[in-house]
């Protein structure tokens, strides 16, 4: 009579084992820099992803399927970041990796993702040239060039510019990426270019350059710079008595609390344009802006905005994907469903894949008013 | 079994790679230190050659071992440039007219469209495999065996002692110094043509002052003894951060901690007389 | 003459004049900027001409002062002159303990000569990492009118109260340390062990003590450094101090290693050279022309401005 018992032991753990096995874990690889000084880009994306992991788990997760995410450190650093995705990609096997944080790294990682048809999706590559390395790789960060063209053409109908100095970050891809944009566009529309001026990164005065561009007088300065240097720039222009018409035009990298933060009133009037922004008023933002800031003590940043839409929008493909447990086809079939994402609404809008697998999204332009972000034109 | 060590090798290859590419890259500084000289410029060496060899294979589809080769000639000869003028001084002429190189170097890759200014090349295709620098390196260390015994590195060791002797006893103190400092210029070049075909990307951004700083103390660590202290100094600064992931976001720290820890404890470096001595008496 | 002629020759002078308060403005951003890099490597300099190493910590010791002085302004509400002298005093602190940690225990020994440089590498990074942990990477600032906007207008030329203070402090400090060198004991000693460091052992000079006021002296200056710097150009965060460090290498050469006056010369020549390049070149080739020149006077001065030929190699 003993084998029934034992009989019976068996049935009841293949059951449990049956029961538990679609409520198996979705593994999801995030490679961000999380030390060094790329980590200050890094970190506001970890923390977008961890708590839109937080919520889709609090809801029971993905049809009953809890996301994991494994999340690495890669420094900034290209080798970092090819190590880091090789990990995921062999060791750990996840269906998907979110990452790397600069786009530098994203040419050297993404190849290696592609190549074994493991899907990568990048929240914060705006680099040209990105999603053409493969079709499994994705991006939410919208690029410089779906933008700065509105923004410029908005701020030249409203503030009636004819002749503008520009100032940009020479020696990184992403603010030199939004120069080579706002060139265009500035010849596009039939502006003058008083000057050109560059920076490199890390540079803390910027007193030269704003003094030649103060003495040619121009209807504005487009500048595209990372946040810390763009606020630099924005007040040491004014500590040099560059009168307030003198309107700074800028691109993804103003849209942070930092600018505020750091260039207090200068900042006033400062126009730049994005998808999100801080002080959005919408339900959805308004709800992830509080939980934020709540659950990390500061609030969140464009970088965390995008990271934390991307999660969501890989659960909608998640969700329409037919997943067979057999990872290889897995990856395949997650990448069908993940381009076919279309009108997700997420904190940033209404968002969709264009056939690049690039972000099909409307930027919005903005203006600094009393110190908040507000819409300049939709 | 089979799968587990394909599926470890995949994993960890690009790791190996640069163990033997920062190797490479502790070998040429260690040439110059071997003659009591400072440089700060084989990371712009290094970059020289990545560049060169990237738009070699991409742009004219030239074959990889020709390119790998232009690759370090360029630095080389960029290094006797420099190396003629300054190395006829002795002090810290080195360590400033390459700090100085480091920074020119840095601005022409931004400022030229061939190197594809700030956003660098991409596409690299993927040429390195593990049997070139098993060979590069192999290489490397039968002509480094050989110079040990041979007049040129007798010189070295005698410049390295004491300079003015050394040109007293009709030693070419700046002909050697020169040579020495050209050879590991070609080493970094051929080291950054081999890093570029299996990271696929170059820019300007990976080769200033800072990684300069970090191939100075590869070597210093691992001890310039001989030229199997650099190498080991690389392996285990290459490997210590992979190692310390566990640290989380005080792996740098610790980093930091053990950097400090083996130089106090070993300030000849890990491969070095003393560190045999002890364990000889040891044993 | 022609009224159209009239008007023309006025609107030379009218460029004329635009050049010429143009000029004296860069002039004026070149004195600040350049007083800032000659206060950094004031420190860094002193150390070499005494202790004989390459600190690498330095713009470490430069970061945790401008986050010591934010601290002290933000959490004890200190005013600029005490918040000046916490950041000297926890900055020459950190730079007490680097020398008792990483340098001291390697006097006692032969070594490798770099090696102590590559001990305050494991030190910077240890520091570095730490300061990331407890701020984040991202940039902080002083509150609003810590130091009030007043800009003074000289003739055409604008500089802010704060520039004025950095120039000064520069120069003052230039000024006490070669006083306190010639004129006092201790800088005596400090000479002394600088010249020759068993000569000064027999003289019965505490060589261990010397080098440690030293370091903290170097230290305190880095972190006046830091602190002015933070108010000044509102960008303090864990690695600030890495493209200081990076001019401070080059300035400290070109003075004359271990040279005070050499420090703030060089460090002036950077500042105006990276201005003035800026200003009168282009932008786009402003560190290639600022290294390139200081390279160039080099050679002119083999051993830098105002170092001695047939010093030991570094």
């Amino acid at each position: 009579m003993k084998l029934p018992g034992k009989a019976l032991v068996l049935v009841t753990a293949i059951a449990l084992f049956a029961t538990a096995s679609p409520a198996a874990e979705i593994r999801i690889g995030v490679a961000e820099a999380l030390t060094g000084p790329v980590a200050k880009y890094g970190v506001p994306i970890r923390n977008g992803f961890a708590l839109a992991a937080e919520e889709i788990n609090a809801k029971g997760g993905i049809k009953g399927n809890k996301i994991e995410l494994i999340i690495e450190d890669e420094q900034g650093k290209k080798e970092e970041a090819i190590n880091v995705f090789k990990k995921f990609i062999f060791k750990d096997r996840t269906l998907a990796i979110f990452g790397p944080t600069l786009s530098n790294s994203a040419f050297a990682a993404d190849p290696i993702a592609n190549a074994q048809k493991t899907i990568v999706f990048g929240t914060s590559n705006t680099a040209e040239g990105i999603t053409a390395i493969g079709p499994y790789v994705f991006r939410n960060s919208i690029a410089e060039a779906d933008i700065l063209p509105k923004v410029v053409g908005v701020a030249k109908k409203k503030l009636g510019l004819k002749k503008v100095a520009i100032l940009y970050g020479n020696d990184d891809s992403f603010t030199k990426s939004g120069y080579d944009v706002f060139k265009r566009v500035v010849e596009q529309e039939k502006l003058q270019v008083l000057t050109t001026e560059t920076f490199a990164k890390g540079d803390i005065d910027f007193s030269a350059q704003l003094t030649k561009i103060k003495n040619l007088n121009p209807d504005a300065i487009i500048c595209s710079a990372l946040v810390e240097e763009a606020a630099n720039i924005i007040l040491q222009a004014r500590k040099l008595g560059m009168p307030e018409r003198i309107r700074f035009i800028g691109g993804n990298g103003f849209n942070s609390a930092k600018l505020m933060e750091i260039a207090g009133k200068a900042a006033e009037g400062s126009i730049s344009g994005s998808p999100w922004f801080l002080d959005d008023p919408s339900a959805k933002n308004q709800e992830f802006v509080r939980t934020y800031t709540a659950k990390f003590s500061i609030p969140p940043d464009q970088f965390a905005a995008q990271a934390y839409d991307a999660l969501y929008i890989m659960a909608e493909g998640i969700k329409a994907a037919k997943l067979s447990g057999n990872l290889e086809k897995d990856r395949t079939a997650l990448r069908n469903a993940l381009a076919k994402v279309k009108n997700f609404k997420g904190v940033g809008g209404l968002f969709s894949f264009n056939e690049n697998r690039d972000a099909a999204q409307k930027g919005r332009v903005l203006i600094i008013k009393k110190g908040k972000f507000s819409l300049y034109a939709e | 079994m089979g799968e587990f060590l394909a599926s470890t090798w995949y994993t960890y290859n690009t790791l190996l790679y640069t163990i033997f590419v920062n190797g490479m890259l502790a070998l040429s500084i260690y040439l110059t230190l071997a003659c009591g000289q400072l440089s700060l410029g084989n990371a712009a060496f290094m970059g020289m050659g990545a560049y060169t060899a990237a738009i070699l294979t991409m742009k004219a589809g030239a074959p990889f071992g020709i390119a790998l080769i232009a690759g370090g000639a360029l630095p080389a000869l960029v290094a006797l440039i420099i190396g003629i003028p300054t190395l006829r001084l002795s002090g810290v002429y080195l360590a400033m007219a390459t700090l100085g190189f480091g920074e020119v170097v840095r601005v022409a890759f931004l400022n030229m469209s061939i190197t594809g200014g700030s956003l660098g090349l991409n596409g690299v295709p993927a040429k390195t495999e593990f049997w070139h620098l098993l060979l590069v390196m192999g290489i490397l260390i039968y002509f480094f065996v050989k110079l040990k015994s041979s007049r040129f590195g007798r010189a070295l060791e005698a410049i390295n002692e004491d300079e003015t002797a050394a040109s007293v006893m009709g030693i070419r103190t700046t002909l050697f110094k020169v040579w020495a400092f050209a050879a590991g210029a070609f080493i970094a070049g051929v080291a950054g043509g081999l890093n570029a075909h299996f990271t696929f990307f170059v820019s300007p951004r990976e080769y200033g002052f800072e990684f300069a700083v970090d191939i100075l103390t590869f070597a210093i660590l691992g001890g310039t003894q001989t030229f199997w202290g650099p190498i080991v100094g690389s392996t285990i600064l290459t490997l210590l951060p992979e190692l310390l992931r566990f640290m989380g976001p005080y792996r740098l720290a610790l980093n930091g901690l053990i950097l400090l820890f083996v130089v106090i404890y070993l300030p000849n470096g890990i491969v070095s007389r003393d560190t045999f001595k002890k364990k000889a008496d040891r044993g | 003459m022609e009224p159209e002629t009239a008007f023309s020759a006025i609107g030379e002078d009218l460029i004329c004049i635009g050049r010429v308060t143009v000029f004296l403005q860069q002039f004026a951003n070149a004195l600040a900027l350049g007083s800032v890099y000659a206060l950094f490597a004031i420190g860094f300099t002193l150390i070499f001409g005494v202790l004989e190493i390459i600190t690498l910590a330095h713009g470490t010791i430069f970061m945790v002062g401008a986050f010591a002085g934010l601290l002290a302004v933000t959490k004890l509400h200190l005013g600029l002159g005490p918040a000046i002298l916490t950041a000297m005093l926890a900055a020459g602190t950190l730079g007490w303990v680097i020398d008792l940690v990483a340098v001291r225990p390697l006097r006692k020994r032969s070594f490798h000569h770099l090696a102590p440089m590559i001990a305050t590498i494991g030190c910077a990074t240890f520091i570095t990492s730490i300061a990331q942990g407890l701020f984040g990477a991202e940039a902080y600032r002083f509150p609003f009118d810590f130091v009030p906007a007043t800009s003074y207008t000289l003739g055409p030329v604008q500089l802010t109260l704060l520039q004025l203070i950095i120039i000064a402090i520069s120069f003052a400090f230039m000024v006490i340390i070669i006083v306190l060198l010639h004129k006092t004991k201790w800088g005596k000693a400090v000479r002394a062990v600088a010249e020759n460091r068993r000569t000064a052992a027999l003289l019965g000079i505490p060589v261990d003590r010397v080098y440690q006021i030293t370091s903290f002296t170097a230290g305190a200056l880095g972190g006046a450094a830091g602190i002015l710097t933070g108010i000044n150009f509102n960008t303090i965060h864990a690695f600030m101090g890495g493209p200081m460090l990076h001019r401070g290498i080059a300035v400290v050469i070109l003075g004359g290693m271990g040279d005070i006056r050499g420090a703030l010369l060089g460090g002036l020549i950077l500042g105006f050279s990276e201005i003035m390049s800026v200003a009168y070149i282009s932008s786009d080739f402003r560190d290639a022309v600022s290294f390139g020149l200081l390279f160039l006077i080099l050679l002119l001065k083999p051993a830098g401005i105002f170092g001695r030929t047939g010093e030991r190699k570094v």
